[in-house]
């Protein structure tokens, strides 16, 4: 989790990731943003990101990206 | 018939709501169905059997790859790991092609109907100049409405239902009423399955609070279309129409015009439209949220046209953006050109496809692909000078929310935005380079004010008429911007003060409308795309 916070930090530090739920939907990560952070995770993690995951619900929070991140290790 | 119609607004929604209201709720969608397959064959005749074509086409497609899913997760039961891999990739394959096949009629059929003369032409203009004829000529093409709305919905709910995120729809009949509900068929909103189906289906009781909820943002759609874009549409046409007699700040003020016109009439005609489905208790999404609030071109798109803008984010931006290609760039890039040029790379080559899209999806002509490629360029650089930018900033002091910097940000974002407007609305892209050297030629600031812009089909009562109107449309906005939505929040406020806004609104429509003589009828803008 902490790899994962430090990538997010590196994409823009002047969000409170911890409390933040609504990257997305808030538009507090655009969609640059996100393209981003998917190159980051597929290389940190050695995961594969398909379009069918660029879905809101995967990226409004660090949660909710950290458990897309192990669902897909788990595949 | 329009939606700003007497036909529609007071004839067709009545008795549609009647019969709807009259009928056993689990039958109700189907009275939705029947009138709005009335309403397009009303404007398109014989030609809703491209809408009845599309609608059995998507609806086979989600059946099939519903079917494909099915025989895939028998054969995993009883597999081994690895076999499961293989049978995955098998019908991932299958599902692929299935999803390639149906994506690929529906553009084809769009491109026939759309692009046919355009490619006929250019193609034509390439091979004379090598002094060789083209076999095929240009043709009049008639085109049903809204195919480039409803096509772009079959495309989301196939790619949805490939993806998983919803089950395919097996009644062709609500597959119908999905593609096909007559509010939104002519202009969008663009709407996905997943946030409409359920609603168009449930059959709900017609209740006070939608009604008039309903007909109080239908009233405040007609106050836009009506007071200010039917107004602004004379001095529009007649500038953009004889545009070589003009110069200076009558083409700047041409640009503007045309800008607010444009969003008068197509967030006007949402209001209708979205007020429609209120009518019946059906949500339809928001395609405008105080775009002229956007602090850049990129915030912009996200505020104006938002569905079209959400399809294209969703269906091209991030499909292209995790390709296989995209991927492998992302991974050389990251090895040998760092991380600013490899992801500079890679958001270009995810948006050119949505710019290319979106200028082609307005229409076939240069002036449309200009447009796309004016926003590629400018969101492209928007990106790619965000360091330095910040850098600039801090070095200098500057809060991004400081409210002087807001104003200037709002202020070269118009100025944008009214320059894509005029190559948008110029009868081609020659047209539209001409009008915007013009501005530079002879530029007078004193002709904004001086009664030159009298005088194009619009006299003072009618300037004083647009001027009132844009203020309490910028007022909504922005209290809207700050508190939320005020329009649809009216029905909560205090009786008396409610229904003084209602009548308000319901007198100014009557009162200040460009209605009678030396006005003509305007069309809907986006009908035309």
């Amino acid at each position: 989790m902490e790899e994962l916070m430090e990538i997010l930090r590196e994409i823009d530090d002047s969000i409170d990731y911890e409390k933040e739920t609504a990257l997305i939907d808030s538009q507090l990560l655009d969609s640059f943003g996100v393209i981003t952070l998917v190159a980051e995770l597929e290389e940190n993690f050695d995961i594969t990101i398909e379009a069918a995951e660029m879905v809101p619900e995967n990226f409004n929070s660090a949660e909710a990206i950290w458990k897309m991140i192990q669902r897909l290790q788990e595949n | 018939m329009a939606y700003n119609a007497s036909l529609y607004i007071f004839i067709f929604l009545p008795i549609c709501l009647a019969v709807y209201q009259m009928t056993p709720e689990k039958h109700r969608w189907k009275v939705l169905l029947g009138f709005s397959w009335l309403f397009f064959y009303m404007i398109s005749g014989k030609l809703i059997v491209y809408l009845l074509g599309t609608t059995l086409l998507t609806h086979y497609i989600g059946i099939w790859l519903t079917w494909l899913k099915t025989r895939e997760q028998m054969e995993i039961g009883n597999a081994d790991r690895m076999q499961k891999k293989e049978i995955k990739k098998k019908y991932q394959k299958k599902r692929r092609a299935v999803l390639f096949l149906g994506v690929l009629i529906l553009l084809s059929v769009l491109a026939c109907l759309k692009y046919y003369n355009f490619f006929v032409h250019n193609t034509e203009m390439i091979l004379d100049r090598f002094s060789l004829a083209f076999p095929l000529e240009t043709r009049q093409v008639m085109m049903p409405i809204g195919i480039s709305f409803y096509t772009l919905q079959a495309i989301a709910y196939m790619a949805d239902v490939y993806w998983g995120k919803i089950q395919a729809e097996e009644n062709p009949g609500r597959m119908a009423l999905f593609l096909g509900f007559f509010p939104q068929i002519m202009e969008g909103p663009i709407c996905r399955y997943s946030d409409t189906a359920e609603s168009l289906y449930q059959g709900k009781s017609l209740r006070y609070e939608n009604i008039s909820d309903g007909y109080v943002r239908i009233f405040w759609g007609l106050f836009k279309k009506k007071i200010v874009a039917d107004r602004l549409a004379a001095p529009v046409g007649v500038i953009f129409g004889h545009y070589t007699q003009y110069h200076g700040a009558v083409v700047a003020a041409a640009a503007v015009a045309y800008t607010v016109q444009l969003y008068m009439e197509f967030s006007g005609c949402m209001d209708i439209v979205i007020g429609s489905g209120k009518l019946f208790g059906i949500s339809l999404p928001e395609n405008f949220r105080q775009p002229f609030c956007a602090r850049n071109a990129s915030e912009f798109w996200r505020r104006w046209h938002i569905t079209l803008g959400t399809w294209f984010k969703t269906y091209i931006f991030y499909p292209v953006s995790v390709s296989g290609p995209v991927k492998r760039w992302n991974q050389y890039g990251r090895k040998h050109a760092g991380k600013y040029v490899t992801n500079l790379v890679t958001s270009a080559l995810a948006l050119f496809p949505v710019w290319l899209c979106n200028g082609l999806w307005h229409g076939a002509k240069w002036s449309y692909i200009f447009y796309g490629m004016y926003y590629f360029t400018l969101i492209l650089l928007g990106t790619a000078v965000k360091p330095v930018r910040e850098r600039i900033l801090q070095a200098c002091h500057i809060r991004e929310d400081a409210p002087y910097w807001r104003v200037l940000q709002i202020g070269k974002t118009w100025v944008i935005i009214f320059t894509g407007e005029l190559f948008f609305r110029a009868d081609g892209f020659r047209a539209g380079l001409h009008m915007f050297r013009s501005i530079f030629r002879g530029f007078d600031i004193r002709q904004f004010w001086d009664g030159t812009l009298l005088g194009f089909g619009m006299g003072r009562a009618d300037l004083i008429a647009v001027a009132a109107g844009c203020i309490v449309v910028a007022v909504v906005g922005s209290v809207s911007e700050r508190k939320g939505n005020v329009i649809g929040r009216l029905g909560k406020v205090r009786t008396p003060l409610r229904w003084c806004a209602y009548y308000a609104l319901i007198l100014a429509v009557f009162l200040f409308a460009a209605y009678g003589d030396g006005y003509q009828a305007v069309d809907l803008i986006y009908a035309g795309f």
